[in-house]
């Protein structure tokens, strides 16, 4: 099991496998896909996030995002500064404006084959398989972390070793101020997955890490409620507890 | 209508340029005439031209003089690679005659006198030996000397026909019988003609800093060909700038084809490299398709446009470590065998010194470090071998996807969102200054804001309650706002004549829970009353809202 796992509280032991563990390592190639295209810019964060809280993020080399002109047009530009509350770090941002998906794939992989980059993301509409397979075997030539980003929902066959489907939710309670939106809340779903059991989880955007969390029902630092809504039993720790 | 070119065959029925087309139809009946297209013949210069540059990097056009157009290579220091003069002349002559120019060719020591002896003299290659400009030329007509009309008609009044005849006048009173400049214009030319005076050539190109070319036997009629000699040209070019201590930064493939023209394509790298198997690469990936070769070509050459110094690296002294190993797994290297430039890649790479490597996933995998960093890729540890990776894949990104493709983010400081950063193509070098947290800033950002209805607002100037964008008719249960980001009026507004207004962003939040980034440009205030042009009436600018982004 990777070293990067996070911190464990005393007293509880985790089952990496049990349904309801939120997988926080980041595999070599997944695919995050938004709900409904209106959820793309959440899907985004949400794969920003995947990629910083793992090695990513502290990997000096630095990170690719391939678009289409399509998802330009659509869902907008990466804004650098906006991208820096996600943990992502803009200055090492490499933006490539493909004018084809065939191009911007074909980007990726070359990216993540190099070595050159901690890991790369990509807008994609329809990505063939065999294109994903190739994808997941650059990812692991390069030691690097690739994400497939589609704005529809995911229903064909691909070689990405978790598959989610991302929607927004509504905010928590305004910290400060009720009418005011709070830490937004997104609602993640692990579709498929190769080695593990599918879940879903509710997770909210960490303002001090950057990036997002389980959520946690009591004070925002203790043990997560989100699984339990579900499985009807508490659920591990977060990496709230490790940041 | 008058003559502006003619053939053998006009030459030869008496008729000449600068004569009466209607005059020419009565000499000869028979006459075809086709409209003069002094554009179409410029241009054709111009590919001649760079086709030129195969016997000399400085290639000058002369078309200063119409009905005198030609060609001035510089050949100084380069007539020895074709075995004297009066072979390069031949070359020439064959080579044009091939590709059906006719031509009248000169070597002489000065451009003038070149000129001179190839439009005055009755042979067709003339070669004026080195140091005998001054008797070389003495026989030729005046008007070899590319004076103006007015100073050859002068001169013919004055007796002068030959330029011999005005060795032995004295110049200042030569220079006085004009009127105006064109005294002095003669002395000049004369000057120029014998060496006196210097005379520069603009060359059609910038010499490139390094070339390397290769002709060959039989023209290369396909791909295979120049896939194949491509390596065996670029390995002595980058042993030449290897021992220079530079890199390419733009490096070009020309194919000179049978026909007088030129082909190539053009490669940009992101850092100076020498590596012969990156730049090898760079140019199959740009696309040697992209090569016209028409009937062939029968010579090649690699020219290296703009160097830049290689940063000298010391080869590793321990064997780096390989970061992320854990995630890391042994896999052949990606590059397949036929991307290798065939019969000695390696052996080539052992000689360079510096430059990256482009298979750099290969040399991270391979256990002994120190043994291999005479293999190319010597670095002080993983961030230059990293940057060295980075800067071989961004210039393969470049030279598949175009230039203007890899970008990254530049800060600006401004407070309008789409001003406060700039994209600028990517390099290397990364050490751009920080971006300040933006919490309160969507991770995407439209392109150009997108006009945004609103059907309910709580107050005038307050958050809107509902709104429609795209069509869709959203119901906002929190709101948070405004962010007042006031114009900057410090800079010079020149998209619009209308004044720059204020901006006031709202996070809003829909009953679906999707958060967006809206503002309202402009007041209920003074900032929006405007004059109308003409009448002096005030007119009023109502706020508008704007879509500028979607929160996660």
């Amino acid at each position: 099991m990777d070293p990067s796992l996070p911190l464990i509280a005393p007293g509880l032991t985790p089952d990496f496998h049990a349904p309801d563990f939120y997988p926080e390592v980041c595999e070599p190639l997944e695919e995050v896909a938004a709900a409904r295209p209106a959820d793309a810019s959440t899907a985004l964060a949400f794969a920003l996030s995947r990629l910083a809280r793992n090695e990513v993020g502290d990997d000096p080399r630095p990170w690719v995002m391939a678009t289409t002109p399509l998802w330009l047009r659509e869902r907008g530009r990466p804004f650098a500064r906006g991208l820096a509350g996600m943990g992502a770090a803009p200055e090492r941002l490499i933006w490539i404006r493909a004018a084809k998906e065939a191009e911007a794939l074909w980007a990726l992989e070359e990216a993540l084959k190099s070595g050159a980059v901690a890991g790369g993301v990509v807008t994609a509409e329809q990505p063939a398989f065999v294109m994903t397979r190739r994808l997941d075997f650059a990812a692991r030539a390069g030691g690097a972390r690739g994400v497939v980003l589609r704005a529809g929902p995911a229903l064909d066959l691909s070689a990405a070793r978790m598959r989610w489907r991302i929607a927004s939710a509504p905010s928590a309670k305004g910290e400060f101020d009720e009418a005011a939106p709070g830490p937004a809340r997104i609602a993640v779903e692990l579709v498929r997955r190769r080695a593990g059991p599918p879940g879903s989880w509710i997770l909210e955007q960490d303002d001090e890490a950057g990036g997002f969390r389980v959520v946690a029902g009591l004070a925002g630092h203790g043990l997560a409620d989100a699984g339990a809504e579900r499985s009807g039993r508490p659920a591990a720790t977060t990496s709230a507890a490790a940041a | 209508m008058t003559l502006h070119a003619l053939n053998e065959a006009a030459r030869a029925a008496g008729l000449y340029r600068g004569q009466s087309h209607a005059d020419a139809c009565a000499i000869l009946p028979a006459l075809l005439s086709a409209p003069a297209e002094p554009e179409r013949d410029l241009a054709m210069l111009k590919r001649l031209a760079l086709w030129a540059e195969r016997f000399s990097p400085s290639v000058a056009i002369d078309a200063r003089a119409p009905g005198y157009e030609g060609l001035l290579i510089d050949t100084t220091g380069g007539d020895h690679l074709f075995g004297g003069e009066a072979a390069l002349l031949a070359e020439i002559r064959a080579r044009l005659a091939r590709a059906g120019i006719p031509a009248r060719l000169a070597i002489a020591d000065t451009p003038a006198a070149a000129w001179a002896l190839a439009r005055f003299t009755a042979a067709e290659d003339v070669i004026a030996p080195s140091g005998r400009t001054r008797d070389a030329i003495a026989g030729l007509p005046v008007e070899g000397l590319r004076l103006e009309p007015e100073a050859l008609v002068l001169l013919k009044r004055f007796g002068l026909r030959q330029i011999g005849d005005l060795y032995g006048l004295p110049r200042a009173g030569l220079a006085r019988r004009f009127r105006g400049p064109a005294g002095l214009r003669v002395v000049e030319r004369l000057d120029q003609a014998l060496g006196v005076l210097g005379e520069t050539l603009t060359p059609e190109r910038p010499p490139p800093a390094y070339r390397i070319w290769s002709p060959f036997a039989e023209p290369l009629t396909d791909m295979a060909g120049v896939d194949f000699h491509l390596p065996r040209l670029m390995r002595p070019l980058c042993v030449q700038l290897a021992q220079a201590g530079q890199g390419a930064r733009r490096l070009s493939l020309i194919g000179f084809r049978v026909d007088g023209r030129t082909t190539a394509i053009e490669a940009a790298l992101s850092a100076p490299s020498a590596a012969a198997e990156h730049l090898v690469r760079l140019l199959r990936e740009k696309g040697l398709e992209h090569l016209d070769l028409g009937f062939g070509i029968d010579a090649m050459m690699l020219a290296v446009g703009v160097a830049e110094p290689l940063d000298a690296r010391q080869p590793a002294l321990a064997p780096a470590k390989t970061r992320n190993e854990v995630g890391r797994i042994s896999i052949p290297p990606p590059m397949g065998e036929g991307d290798r430039p065939k019969g000695g890649g390696e052996g080539l790479a052992a000689t360079l010194a510096h430059g990256p490597e482009a298979p750099s996933v290969a040399s991270r995998q391979r256990p002994q470090r120190g043994s291999n960093s005479a293999m190319g890729a010597p670095a002080f540890g993983p961030e230059s071998e990293d940057a060295e990776a980075l800067a071989a894949l961004i210039d393969r990104l470049q030279a598949k996807l175009g230039e203007g493709v890899v970008l990254r983010p530049l800060a600006v400081e401004s407070w309008i969102p789409e001003r406060s950063e700039t994209w600028t193509p990517a390099g290397p070098e990364a050490a751009p200054a920080a971006f300040d947290l933006g919490r309160d800033r969507p991770v995407l950002l439209l392109e150009r804001p997108e006009p945004v209805g609103i059907s309910a607002a709580e107050l005038p100037d307050g958050a809107p309650r509902q709104f429609t964008w795209r069509r869709v008719q959203r119901r906002v249960v929190k709101a948070e706002g405004p962010e007042r980001l006031s114009p900057e009026w410090w800079r010079p507004n020149t998209a619009s004549p209308k004044p720059v207004r204020t901006r006031d962003y709202y996070r809003l939040e829909d009953e679906e829970g999707r958060r967006y980034w809206l503002f309202r440009e402009g007041l209920y205030a003074r900032e929006d009353l405007e004059t109308e042009p003409g009448t002096g009436k005030e007119l009023e600018r109502h706020p508008t809202w704007w879509m500028h982004g979607v929160f996660p």
